[in-house]
């Protein structure tokens, strides 16, 4: 009993101090971001990541949940440490990997800077893609490609503040 | 694979063949100097040559299989 009281008397801090351990220099999360032809980031630590998911548009920053995703036809947002304003591209596809460790690999055919969009090509080339599709048999391959090509131009003008339907 | 879910896959194209053809569309929609640049990415031809006794012919430039001879 005697030993125990002194012990805590003189052992207080070691028994209530929180963890000393440094915690890591690196905020934020890991990014890949490749293409065929170009790797635009490799291991670039970043803040936050929007994704354009197929089945919906999320954000990930680091600890995220691992996480596989494939991408839509739609804009890809990276915020850099720092900065309000996100670094925009378009992408056309591909996949996004979410690893446990805040790492996210995005492999994509194309991205393009959101202001490189020609917002006139883009909406006669989606007006040509909805004659097309409305002559094409229903079901028919050619009816495929037309809707492709409607639904990454719409959502192409979208990402320059155009609607079209 | 199970019954085909996505438009594309009813029609009978595959993932890659969906997502080039969305490149494609992407690089279409460009502005001039990036357009030229882009449409570089997806430009791509075959050399087509013949072996005749374990030796090989010339080369023959092609941008299409059909045109060398090879079914598709």
């Amino acid at each position: 009993m005697m030993q125990r009281a002194l012990l805590r008397r003189f052992t207080p801090t070691l028994r209530r101090s929180f963890s000393t351990v440094e915690e890591t220099a690196k905020a934020g999360m890991t990014l890949n971001f490749s293409l065929p032809h170009e790797t635009i980031y490799s291991g670039a630590n970043v803040n936050q990541v929007i994704v354009p998911g197929a089945a919906g548009e999320y954000g990930v920053t680091a600890d995220h949940v691992p996480l596989v995703a494939q991408l839509k036809p739609g804009v890809l947002q990276i915020l850099h440490e720092g900065t309000s304003d996100a670094e925009k591209y378009f992408v056309a596809g591909g996949f996004s990997i979410t690893h446990a460790n805040s790492t996210t690999d995005i492999s994509c055919p194309e991205a393009v800077k959101v202001d490189d969009i020609d917002s006139a090509a883009v909406t006669s080339a989606f007006e040509q893609a909805k004659a097309a599709f409305s002559a094409a048999e229903a079901g028919s391959l050619a009816a495929a490609e037309a809707q492709i090509d409607m639904e990454v131009n719409k959502s192409m003008a979208a990402a320059v503040g155009v609607s079209l339907a | 694979m199970s019954t085909p879910t996505t438009f594309w896959r009813i029609a009978g194209m595959s993932y890659t063949q969906y997502v080039t053809r969305a490149a494609t569309a992407v690089r279409n929609g460009l502005k001039e100097p990036a357009k030229t640049k882009a449409l570089q990415h997806e430009t791509f031809s075959y050399n087509a040559a013949s072996w005749e006794a374990g030796k090989i012919g010339p080369k023959k430039q092609v941008n299409k299989l059909t045109n060398a001879g090879i079914s598709v």
